[in-house]
């Protein structure tokens, strides 16, 4: 996407760029004036050098590779899930009293208790990642589907019948278009909870990826490497979300105002 | 059938109204029992003809519309169109709404809105024509391109209005479209709709809780009164056309209907 490197200047928030500067300097200050005195507690600039060995050993990469691919799949299997199954219940009033009192039972349920299961099943693989991933992750996404569908104001659907749609372009051409803000928003928040099961999945289950990066280099007492895996964690996480508003706003251009009305 | 009963069909179409409410009786579920809300309601639609609906709050003004527009089922009589009974939406009525905000589509351009109730039925060129010249009827060419959130009120009802005609309907039902305009909106809206009404040949049903709107624009005006609604009168209005704003309002005559509407509304109310 063409972007105006003028408007890209502009755009960015240099008040909290600066205070973010700031916090890393006095980080590094505390550090190097042994004002903070823990052992393994490295500066900045050694976590800078230790992306620097990282990624020379040729690790890093694979690795985001590997959490990428289990935040993919994990994801896109929760949204598919969430979407039709929040239509589903947000369309039938059947489907929701038959189905509503499985997800309350559900839901508060942890992702993570069921590591040990995945294990049992499936052993160290990216399966187990997915029965860590996948339930928390559909939850944002389904419960937000069954809200913006159930919310289509009853006026639509008096549009839809005065211009006499069918059952299925009333879905097509009035409910999905309608309910696509909040599913956007639930597709969103899915989004981030992925990358950090997936992350907690790899320290607690699969040994692989960034989140068992992290525990390897913590057990080999290298901080520096440790920290280093966190920041990029914290990274993806930013990258991912922004890529999500882009597309959400590049495909539908009203979502911006949508996203901050009732 | 045989030829001549077809030959009877196509005359009686020919000579019948637009529109037909033969004792249309609406009732609703309330509490344990059923709330009548409108009653044995009948009244004829000309073909061009302009018919408001005046009444107070309560008369069930809406229910009827829905009724006449085939949202809400009646309990006993009928609606015809074109002398066939309908059970749901008739083809050649579509309804336009009071509150255009939520009866817009917001993701889709003004251009997206109009085409709406015609996409899936005509062929894209044509689609574009009947778009273009809804929006020329309501003159909104330039905002083709605009979402409803960044036009004021009353261009808001303009795009509701355009989607409809561009569906080119045999009748046009419309529950209260100015009550959320401010006056002046208003008034170049009356006009623009009786307009728009000589130059495509559309019946309208207009329904409105302003007695000097309804006056103004209407060839009748059916007075609803009570609860459950009924008919009262229906008044022939003979205002001069084309009407306008400062003149037509000013005629010893348009004070005579407006007070004889009053009359019919205060008679039972007061």
């Amino acid at each position: 996407m063409f972007m105006d490197k003028d408007r890209v200047i502009a755009g960015i928030n240099w008040p909290g760029t600066a205070v973010l500067v700031f916090l890393g300097l006095a980080w590094e200050a505390a550090v190097r004036s042994g004002l903070l005195q823990y052992e393994y507690l490295p500066a900045p600039s050694a976590i800078v050098l230790g992306f620097g060995e990282l990624a020379s050993q040729g690790i890093l990469a694979p690795d985001i590779a590997h959490t990428l691919i289990a935040v993919a799949i994990g994801w896109t299997v929760a949204i598919v899930l969430g979407i039709s199954l929040g239509f589903l219940l947000g369309l039938s009033p059947t489907a929701r009293r038959y189905g509503l009192a499985s997800i309350e039972v559900l839901r508060p349920m942890p992702g993570v208790a069921f590591a040990p299961v995945g294990l049992l099943l499936f052993g160290f693989s990216l399966k187990t990642e997915m029965v860590v991933t996948i339930l928390p992750v559909l939850w944002p996404v389904l419960v937000n589907t069954i809200g913006g569908v159930s919310g289509v104001h009853q006026r639509l659907y008096d549009v839809g019948r005065t211009f006499r749609l069918s059952r299925k372009d009333t879905i097509l051409r009035i409910i999905l278009p309608a309910a696509m803000p909040p599913i956007v928003v639930g597709a969103r928040i899915s989004l981030g909870l992925a990358l950090v099961l997936a992350v907690v999945a790899e320290m607690v289950g699969n040994p692989e990826g960034l989140g068992y990066g992290i525990v390897r280099e913590q057990q080999a007492l290298r901080p520096d490497l440790m920290f280093a895996y966190i920041v990029t964690v914290g990274l993806i996480g930013i990258i991912l979300n922004a890529g999500m508003l882009a597309l959400a706003e590049a495909f539908f251009p009203s979502f911006r105002q949508l996203r901050s009305g009732p | 059938m045989t030829s001549t009963e077809e030959r009877s069909d196509a005359g009686e179409k020919a000579a019948s109204p637009a529109f037909e409410c033969r004792s249309v009786t609406v009732e609703f579920p309330h509490k344990f029992s059923r709330k009548r809300i409108i009653e044995d309601i009948s009244f004829l639609v000309r073909s061009g003809e302009f018919l408001t609906i005046v009444g107070p709050s309560g008369t069930g003004k809406t229910t009827l519309l829905r009724a006449m527009g085939g949202l809400t089922p009646t309990v006993s009589g009928s609606v015809l169109v074109h002398g066939k009974e309908l059970d749901g939406p008739p083809e050649d009525v579509v309804i336009v709404f009071q509150d255009y905000s939520n009866a817009l589509l917001q993701w889709r351009t003004v251009t997206g809105n109009v085409a709406f109730g015609i996409e899936r039925i005509l062929e894209r060129r044509e689609t574009e024509l009947r778009v273009q010249d809804a929006l020329a009827l309501v003159g909104l060419e330039k905002n083709a391109d605009d979402y409803p959130w960044q036009l004021s009120g009353g261009m808001q009802q303009r795009v509701q209005i355009a989607r409809a005609l561009a569906l080119r309907p045999a009748v046009m039902l419309m529950d209260e479209p100015f009550a959320a305009l401010d006056a002046m909106t208003k008034a170049s809206m009356q006009d623009e709709l009786l307009r728009v009404r000589d130059r495509t040949g559309t019946s309208f049903v207009f329904i409105t809780h302003d007695i000097e709107e309804a006056v103004y624009l209407g060839d009748r005006i059916a007075v609803l009164t009570g609860s459950p609604g009924r008919v009262d009168r229906i008044f022939e209005i003979g205002l001069p056309v084309p009407r306008d704003q400062l003149s037509t309002r000013q005629l010893p005559k348009f004070l005579e209907y407006r007070y004889a509407v009053h009359q019919a509304i205060g008679r039972v109310h007061g």
